[in-house]
């Protein structure tokens, strides 16, 4: 090989197509062997923008943040701050304690105008003393977020080199985005499994989407759950009828 | 001793020269402002009517010697926008001469120890003794320019020309007799204010004239080592109207920088409603400092802080409810069992093991179709866990009797549904496991 080629090769910020990118910064392991295997560094990205894109407005229930909930018990479980910013639902408590969440280390941002969601999120990306920022900004935006800010936040991100979660709508999957990683979420029929499709990594195209088991509120989901309903209804209605 | 000697010249012809500053420049006076922010480097202040002079003897080993204490002196009289001829001197008169004789950094003198200042009040004019006029005119009539002309005569002779008094001054001048200072008390309560030179129209641009109340205030809680919690601003309109900004901090405040960046986020965000005359800044209550040691490679109490300061500010901006924690609360009705909390939550006991609860809680509950017995909700919704029976609140009005189940709809997102079992009943959604 040439030895100019060579010299050029080994700086981080160049990559070959076939081989993953090497991380700015030390990654957050998210907790599923699988997702790490297949994500530059192994990890959650920290100082970079990560889309997360789900149906429903990036405001889903099928688990998005489930993904997420394993990387952030670790960082908050060491005393690292985790804010976010615009949350679509007042968050419940109890069941954040209860995945393993310390509570005195989450703050919430409940912007109430566009602009200043969108300066609030920054200021959260750019602080240094906060682990990781999850947003969900489109929901504040009418039609979608400017073109611009996503870069804002890329490169706010980069200041301050905690992790970025951004929640957007699955139609976005074809628009262009500066996040450097971005995935797409989707449920899967069977067996309450996440299926999450990469659609951008710094590494070689993702070959296959992966499926993961995220932490579910009830057991094993049966391919044909009206069933199960028809057998709990009526026998609630009989005791209720007995309490009556 | 060594004295530190602020001369402020009453002139600001220099000042001209920055038409958009000078509009906010207060007066350059010495003011007791001025004497609050001096207490951030010793306790010992002396205000004169044209100069400030600071006992520093007690304080070179704290910030690192004479020069390093200069450099910080230089650098906080730049950030607040104020020009002071400096001098050092182990006499306080001769600190304040020396002061006035100066004229430019380039000419400040510096005597760390008496020999030194000696030598360097030969050199200045007695024009900067500010001699009564008929005095100056006899010392000028003798052809006497410098101190060094004077002191070249005999002093008893002197003495008997020109009066006790102006040998007295000498004398101390020189070190011969002590020279009592009265010392400026610093006041009980904070509050100082200063006049805008002109009306001020837009809100940022009082940051500027508000730097140097900031200055002032962390000067105050310097000595007594405390740290604030609020602080009020308050701009004045004349006529008796005032616009009040509160500042609230979550977690006792002492940098100034801290304070001045939550400051610049209310009033970038304010409106006057009137130009603004004077600024005044206030503070109720001070307590005790935290003093924290510093960790030496985790970094951790800087992460803290620079948390701290980002909530401050985001509160500062888009209102102190808008900015939350989250806290566990003993209840079993959902909608109570979670808290937003004002500031740091507490390390929490561990809740109680319950049956799972949703991330999201939609509040106030959304109703749901029934058709076949089912719950809708785009489509039927299929039930998965349940039913978990939630009673309680019959002791204060927010009665609930609800039977709880994990549901999953046709696009497979888990919903928390809730059967309501009082009439008019029906279904809600409640909560979404994201």
């Amino acid at each position: 090989m040439n030895s100019s080629l060579a010299l050029v090769l080994e700086r981080t910020d160049i990559r070959r197509g076939d081989a993953f990118a090497v991380a700015p910064a030390p990654t957050l392991a998210t907790g599923f062997a699988r997702l790490d295997a297949e994500l530059p560094g192994g990890g959650w990205p920290r100082g970079a923008l990560t889309e997360l894109l789900t149906e429903h407005g990036g405001i889903s229930g099928i688990g998005e943040l489930g993904l997420l909930l394993p990387a952030l018990a670790a960082l908050t479980g060491a005393g690292q701050a985790v804010v976010l910013i615009a949350p679509p639902y007042c968050a419940h408590a109890p069941a954040w304690a209860a995945a393993g969440i310390r509570l005195d280390c989450l703050r919430l941002v409940f912007p109430s105008r566009p602009r200043d969601a969108l300066w609030a999120a920054v200021e959260a990306l750019r602080c240094g003393g906060v682990a990781a920022t999850l947003l969900w900004l489109d929901a504040l935006f009418r039609a979608q977020l400017p073109a611009n800010s996503l870069r804002r936040l890329h490169v706010a991100a980069g200041e301050g080199g905690g992790g970025a979660f951004c929640f957007r709508p699955a139609r976005l999957a074809a628009a262009a985005s500066p996040a450097p990683l971005r995935l797409q979420l989707q449920a899967q029929d069977i067996g309450g499994r996440l299926q999450v499709k990469i659609l951008k990594r710094r590494g070689p195209p993702a070959r296959q989407d992966i499926l993961l088991d995220i932490a579910r509120p009830a057991g094993f989901l049966q391919s044909v759950p009206h069933a199960v309903a028809g057998a709990v209804l009526p026998d609630i209605r009989r005791r209720n009828r007995v309490a009556a | 001793m060594l004295w530190l000697a602020l001369y402020c010249p009453t002139s600001d012809g220099e000042t001209a020269s920055l038409p958009e500053a000078s509009a906010t420049r207060p007066t350059t006076l010495p003011t007791p402002a001025l004497a609050c922010w001096a207490g951030r480097f010793t306790p010992h202040v002396n205000l004169a009517p044209d100069a400030l002079r600071l006992e520093i003897a007690g304080s070179l080993r704290l910030f690192g010697g004479l020069p390093a204490l200069l450099d910080l002196v230089r650098e906080d009289l730049a950030a607040m926008d104020l020009s002071a001829q400096l001098a050092v001197a182990a006499t306080p008169l001769a600190a304040l001469w020396l002061a006035r004789a100066g004229s430019g950094n380039a000419n400040e003198v510096i005597c760390p120890d008496l020999p030194a200042t000696r030598a360097a009040l030969a050199a200045v004019p007695l024009a900067a003794l500010q001699l009564p006029p008929p005095l100056a005119r006899r010392l000028e009539g003798f052809g006497l320019r410098r101190i060094g002309d004077v002191l070249a005569l005999p002093r008893a002779g002197l003495g008997a020309r020109l009066g006790k008094p102006f040998l007295i001054d000498l004398a101390r001048a020189l070190g011969e007799i002590a020279d009592p200072q009265p010392w400026f008390v610093f006041p009980e309560h904070f509050e100082q204010g200063l006049e805008l030179p002109a009306p001020v129209e837009a809100a940022p641009v009082l940051l500027f004239a508000a730097r140097r109340l900031i200055a002032a205030l962390a000067g105050w809680l310097a000595p007594r080592n405390a740290a604030v919690r609020a602080i009020e601003c308050l701009i004045d309109h004349g006529h008796g109207v005032t616009t009040a900004v509160p500042l609230a901090f979550s977690a006792p405040v002492y940098a100034p920088q801290r304070i001045e960046r939550v400051l610049k986020e209310r009033l970038d965000a304010l409106t006057l409603s009137a130009p603004a005359l004077a600024l005044r800044l206030r503070v109720q209550e001070a307590e005790p400092r935290e003093d924290r040691s510093h960790a030496l490679f985790d970094g951790g109490e800087q992460r803290h802080e620079a948390l701290a300061e980002l909530m401050d500010r985001l509160a500062a901006r888009l209102g102190p409810q808008a900015v939350q924690g989250l806290a566990c609360h003993a209840d079993h009705r959902p909608e109570l069992a979670s808290r937003a909390s004002r500031g740091p939550s507490p390390r929490h006991a561990p809740a109680p093991s319950l049956p799972p609860r949703p991330l999201w809680l939609v509040e106030p509950p959304e109703a749901l179709r029934e058709s076949h017995g089912r719950p809708q909700r785009a489509g039927p919704l299929a039930l998965v866990a349940g039913p978990e029976r939630i009673e309680s609140g019959w002791w204060d009005g927010l009665d609930a009797r609800r039977d709880y189940f994990v549901a999953v709809d046709n696009e497979h997102r888990w919903l928390w549904i809730f059967r309501d079992s009082r009439p008019p009943g029906g279904w809600f959604l409640h909560g979404w496991f994201a």
